[in-house]
């Protein structure tokens, strides 16, 4: 029985009336990729926002790390990386800037956040960039900063809210291949995304996400044997099998 | 609960994004001297030689060697009206009461001094005495620098009393001689203690100002200070919109810490435009702080402080960066003008005066001018300091009851 490093609990959130998030549980085994698969909409990252701390449940708690999220708010934001599906970016500030900033943030010394910042954004592959103001960066490059951002720190969990969207290709490998890496490093990663290629390739087991609401969970492979040989289908099939709907509208 | 390097460090990162912001610069720092070189231009005619104050003294009393009121007068009045400096009073000195009084009520005169018969009378006897202050009641700031002088008269021949006041300062200069005279003939009836003199006064004595920097550039300070700071309540919606803040909330910053260096970092901004202020001021502007020039520097800090925790109080209650521009832009404009920014409060009617305390910088420009004008000391403006204590803390608690990291 593998570790579960993070413990979701009938999560729900409701914005005036509407129920984004309609009793969400699942649980993240320590060192793998989760995907949250799901249509824009499904609440990934209203989910996403309640796992990291930032929006509180109305209803259910979350264990990471064996603290309650409730609780223990302090202790678990130690533990999590959060690379938001927006640009939560200082634009006017060179990448090494937004680097060293979000790194004492949490809670690095000055030595150590300006030593995070260069190994991450190496890892990105932005060393060469360090300087250049983020407004003045493609589409791409400022997605990657994002993601270092989240680096920064050495968390044990990283949250990814859809962090390849509208990149180039380019981009999104150098994305890819950065977070295989991590995982091979032992990172845990919960990955959002409505990109079923993406999913595929990426994430050791998926949810299924629609309407609020978790509809299937399990390996992409386990996913796609259900409604045939897995070789000949796609997870959008499944999608498709499940709701009725395409994945894309 | 706060952790001070945290705030420090939010608030270096909003001090760095806003030298970056050429706009943001040329406002907060070129465009309100702009502003100061304008008005100073422009009151520059108020105290030059045909506003000169004039004050207008007459005596009941019969002339002899004992009338007090008739050395009095010679003592402060103005030997050579040539020989004024530009701005400066004028004492004359009057003969006929009755006429005096008719050009009040005819509104010819703003108002004058009168001793009484028996004023000598009761001092010499140590029952006290009055000096009738007849004015226009609608000369508002014409009556206060009456009572000023009434009052520093009262200083003088109280002795017991600081003279403490812009005008009787300016006439103590002028009779040194005769003061000592009569604290002489006095004697031990002084050094009791009891005042002398009685007359009603509730005011600091209000002068027109002899030089318009020292009201134009506390005045602007004071609106531009408030300015800036309600404007980087656009900033704050900004970062909330872009999603920055939540993403310091889900480092291991808390909510407090965050508001902390929001505040800190607006603060800062307040402070460096204050101290470019008074330099240029001083440096420039030959402003002059008057007796207090620390309650000078504390009432602007407070100002500072107000400012700030109005910029973050209006961060938390618009939707959007828009938003908070436009109301910083309405809110500090209305305020200005309201406050006494534009024009000295002291030349407004009684009734703009009140309004002006709705204000925070109402009580700011108040101790300005009271500090800066008419000779106050630390204590007179204690109530200002207060009010704008008052102020911050309606604003702060608003602003932390309030603040959210998430737009929406
Ligand atoms: N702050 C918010 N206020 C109101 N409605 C929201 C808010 N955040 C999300 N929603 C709504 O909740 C639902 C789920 O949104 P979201 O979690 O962003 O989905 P996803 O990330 O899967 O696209 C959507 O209908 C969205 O409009
Ligand atoms: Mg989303």
């Amino acid at each position: 029985m593998p570790e579960e490093y993070l413990v979701a609990q009938d999560l729900h959130k409701s914005f005036n009336e509407h129920k984004a998030v309609n009793g969400v549980s699942f649980a993240i085994h320590k060192g793998e990729i989760f995907g949250l698969l799901g249509p824009n909409g499904a609440g990934k990252t209203t989910t996403i926002r309640m796992l990291s701390t930032v929006l509180e449940p109305d209803q259910g708690d979350v264990t990471i790390g064996g603290h309650s999220m409730k609780r223990e708010a302090d202790a678990v934001r130690n533990l999590i990386g959060v690379c938001p599906q927006e640009l939560a970016l200082y634009v006017e500030l060179g990448a090494l800037d937004n680097l060293v900033f979000f790194g004492r943030m949490a809670g690095l010394s000055s030595q150590e956040a300006k030593e995070q910042a260069k190994t991450h954004l190496a890892l990105v592959g932005l060393e060469e960039r360090g300087k250049g103001r983020i407004d003045k960066f493609s589409g791409g490059m400022k997605r990657r900063v994002n993601l270092a951002v989240a680096l920064m720190g050495h968390p044990e969990l990283l949250f990814l809210d859809e962090p390849t969207v509208g990149i180039d290709p380019q981009s999104r490998n150098n994305i890819y291949e950065t977070i295989e890496g991590l995982r091979d490093k032992g990172m845990t990663i919960l990955y959002t995304t409505h990109y079923m290629e993406e999913a595929d390739r990426l994430c050791d087991r998926i949810a299924i996400m629609d309407g609020g609401q978790i509809i299937a969970l399990d390996t992409p492979h386990e996913l796609k044997a259900q409604i045939g040989p897995p070789e000949q289908v796609t997870l959008e099939d499944v999608f498709l099998k499940l709701t009725g709907r395409s994945l894309r509208d | 609960m706060i952790q001070p390097r945290l705030v420090w460090l939010i608030a270096l990162k909003d001090l760095k994004l806003f030298i970056r912001d050429r706009l943001a610069l040329f406002f907060f720092i070129l465009f309100p001297f702009m502003f100061v070189v304008m008005f100073n231009f422009i009151y520059a005619g108020v105290g030059s030689e045909d506003d000169r104050l004039v004050f207008h003294l007459v005596t009941l009393e019969e002339e002899t060697e004992t009338a007090l009121s008739y050395q009095i007068i010679a003592a402060i009045e103005t030997p050579d009206e040539s020989a004024l400096q530009p701005g400066e009073s004028q004492v004359v000195r009057e003969d006929d009461y009755d006429e005096l009084r008719r050009q009040v009520e005819d509104k010819e005169l703003g108002g004058f001094l009168a001793f009484p018969v028996d004023f000598s009378e009761g001092i010499y006897m140590g029952r006290g005495a009055e000096i009738e202050v007849v004015a226009d009641a609608e000369a508002v700031s014409y009556r206060a620098a009456l009572y000023g002088l009434a009052d520093g008269i009262s200083s003088w021949i109280g002795a017991n009393n600081v003279v403490e006041k812009a005008i009787s300062e300016l006439a103590k200069e002028q009779a040194p001689a005769i003061l000592e005279s009569i604290i002489e003939a006095l004697g031990g009836q002084l050094i009791a203690g009891e005042p002398l003199i009685e007359y009603t006064s509730e005011k600091v004595g209000e002068v027109e100002a002899e030089q318009p920097s020292n009201f134009v550039i506390p005045g602007y300070l004071v609106m531009f200070v408030f300015f800036a700071a309600a404007l980087s309540s656009e900033a704050i919606v900004r970062e909330r919109q872009n999603h920055t803040l939540e993403r310091i909330l889900a480092s291991s910053v808390r909510r407090f810490t965050i508001i902390g260096g929001i505040f800190t970092g607006t603060a800062t901004k307040g402070l460096v435009q204050m101290i470019i202020f008074w330099a240029v001021g001083i440096l420039a502007f030959n402003i002059d702080l008057g007796i207090a020039p620390a309650a000078v520097i504390i009432l602007s800090f407070l100002m500072v402080i107000v400012s700030a925790s109005f910029g973050v109080m209006l961060a938390t209650l618009v939707k959007t960066d828009r938003g908070a521009g436009s109301i910083a832009t309405l809110a500090a404009l209305i305020m200005a003008p309201l406050g006494g920014c534009w024009w000295p409060l002291f030349i407004t009617p009684q009734w703009m005066q009140f309004l002006s305390k709705v204000t925070p910088h109402g009580w700011a420009n108040e101790g300005f001018n009271k500090l800066m004008l008419f000779g106050a000391d630390f204590a007179d403006v204690a109530p200002e300091m207060l009010a704008l204590v008052i102020f911050t803390i309606i604003f702060g608690s608003i602003a932390v009851w309030r603040f959210r990291t998430a737009a929406g």
